[in-house]
């Protein structure tokens, strides 16, 4: 029965995607790129799939001109996606941009406390989190202005309220504030796939729940991991995993407590495809062990 | 040839010839000083661009492994964080010092890198992701800025040996094709004067002895002419012969 009346709201959104997923690289192409030699082989080998948006490049053009591009095609996709979208779909896309509205109001913060220009900043944004009153953000010049005034108007204002002030804002590190806001949006966007009366039941609710879950137990280990040898405390750092997951909540306490990579691995003993991870790198042991681990999480 | 010679506007006395004579030895010494500070200037030049060459070879790879790090971050992060690092960034981590080294008279500048410890400005970067590749492209970088000062170091000191190289070999070469052949030249026009002048003074002499010898040949001819006419009247009446030890006043006799 689920299924029954599936094309009436979400039928051409899935053509699309459809479409666009077979213009995924594939294992062919990451092979060929290997190959590479220059960056125009590059850009011939991506042309397939980027030919439109890569062909006003100039022939030989900077690395950082080329990514552009390709996320110029990856936003105008995303956008059209987002139009054509109704109802809770349209809701789960705009969840789905709040990952990149988090850095970009992060970015902002940033320039606002160092009393920059925050209008040069917009252009460094990510297009995906552009939100129509960040330029807003630009108005404020104090960090209680930004606050008070401005971040209320935000789509992220519920994940500011009740876990920072503004004096939060002023004194903590701004990766403290972008992961405690990261934490809420999680917790918000698990909440909506299984509470929300549309999703809830639905094979949508289940795949997501589970990526959702292991994105949160990712962020909670690798927190665990960068935080060694900085000057978070276990406290603060406690803050910051997400309220669900796999590892919730026996391994997310003693990953609270863990000091070094040992009790990482032992924390996540209890779930057997993390305990596998860390039994095929970690055991190499060390210091690369951590660097290596951190990539796995990556 | 000592007058064709290029040589210094002195007269042609005793002391300045002595004079000349210190100056060619304040040459001759100056220039072999010289000679061997140049020497050890080059063995110091040629040994600094061996190790240029190395530094370059060295930096060419740190670079290359920290470009690949600073790729492996932005993949790690997903976005750029150069403005974060910008912007969270307070105290200097890594400082250069100067110190002095001094090469036979050169005084070669050269910097010495250290790094502050426990400052960390952005240790909590990408905390949620990529936090361990943030900082392991931090230290490689550090280790690039390492040698980019140490190539720095070495760079500023081939100028400046350099520099002084080309000034000592310009005064070696001045002294040995311009102060030295000019002073002997001077010596020498000095002593072809000075042998000139003696030998006018000799000839001189010899004039005048010979005037001299001429002249008394004569007068003696002449007394002697005179002593045998007035012999010959001697004989009719003696009391004409002169009394030599008379009061009479003798003629001086000049050399």
């Amino acid at each position: 029965m689920e299924g029954l009346f599936f094309n009436v709201n979400g039928g051409y959104i899935e053509g699309i995607v459809r479409g666009y997923r077979n213009t995924l690289l594939t294992g062919q192409n990451y092979n060929n790129l290997t190959q590479c030699e220059t960056i125009d082989d590059v850009k011939l080998q991506l042309s397939p799939a980027y030919g439109d948006f890569l062909a006003s490049l100039p022939p030989n053009p900077s690395t950082s001109s080329l990514a552009n591009k390709t996320t110029d095609k990856l936003v105008a996709e995303f956008r059209y996606l987002q139009a054509q979208a109704v109802g809770s779909i349209a809701k789960f896309m705009e969840y789905l941009t709040y990952g990149y509205m988090i850095d970009n109001v992060a970015l902002l913060i940033t320039g606002t406390l160092h009393e920059r220009d925050t209008r040069e900043l917009l252009e460094r944004c990510h297009p995906l989190g552009w939100f129509e009153t960040m330029p807003v953000l630009c108005v404020a010049t104090n960090i209680e202005e930004l606050y008070n005034s401005v971040l209320i108007e935000t789509p992220l204002a519920p994940y500011f309220k009740g876990s920072l002030s503004h004096q939060d804002l002023d004194e903590l590190n701004i990766e403290i504030i972008r992961n405690t806001l990261y934490k809420n949006y999680l917790e918000d966007f698990y909440k909506f796939v299984t509470e929300n009366p549309e999703l809830k039941g639905t094979p949508t609710s289940e795949v997501m729940a589970e990526v959702l879950e292991f994105e949160a137990d990712r962020r909670a280990i690798n927190i665990t991991l960068n935080s060694f040898g900085t000057e978070l405390s276990k406290q603060d750092r406690k803050k910051l995993y997400p309220d669900f997951g796999g590892l919730y909540p026996e391994g997310i306490l003693m990953l609270s407590r863990a000091d070094d990579l040992e009790g990482v691995a032992l924390a996540v003993s209890g779930n057997y495809d993390y305990k596998s991870y860390f039994e095929q790198v970690g055991m190499s042991g060390g210091t690369s062990g951590v660097g290596n681990m951190a990539r796995w999480w990556s | 040839m000592s007058g064709a010679g290029d040589r210094e506007a002195v007269f042609p006395t005793r002391q300045s010839l002595g004079l000349m004579k210190n100056k060619l030895k304040g040459a001759e010494t100056g220039h072999s000083l010289l000679k061997r500070k140049s020497e050890a200037l080059t063995k110091r030049f040629r040994e600094i661009t061996r190790r240029i060459d190395e530094a370059k070879r060295k930096m060419g790879r740190v670079m290359q492994i920290a470009a690949f790090s600073l790729a492996e971050v932005t993949y790690a992060v997903g976005g750029d964080i150069g403005y974060q690092i910008q912007e969270s960034a307070k105290q200097a981590r890594f400082r250069v010092r100067t110190k002095q080294e001094n090469v036979s008279g050169v005084f070669l500048p050269q910097f010495e890198s250290y790094t502050t410890e426990g400052n960390n400005d952005f240790g909590l970067t990408g905390l949620g992701k990529g936090g361990q590749q943030v900082q392991r492209c931090r230290e490689t970088y550090a280790r690039a800025v390492e040698t980019l000062v140490e190539l720095a170091s070495l760079q500023t000191a081939f100028v400046i040996l350099d520099e002084v190289i080309k000034v000592v070999n310009r005064r070696v070469n001045a002294i040995e094709h311009v102060i030295i052949p000019r002073t002997e030249n001077t010596i020498k026009y000095i002593n072809s004067e000075l042998d000139e002048l003696d030998r006018e003074e000799f000839y001189r002499l010899k004039k005048v002895k010979n005037n001299k010898q001429r002249d008394n040949d004569a007068k003696e001819l002449e007394a002697a002419s005179k002593r045998r006419g007035s012999d010959k009247e001697n004989t009719a009446d003696d009391p004409g012969a002169t009394d030599i030890l008379g009061e009479r006043e003798d003629q001086d006799v000049i050399f």
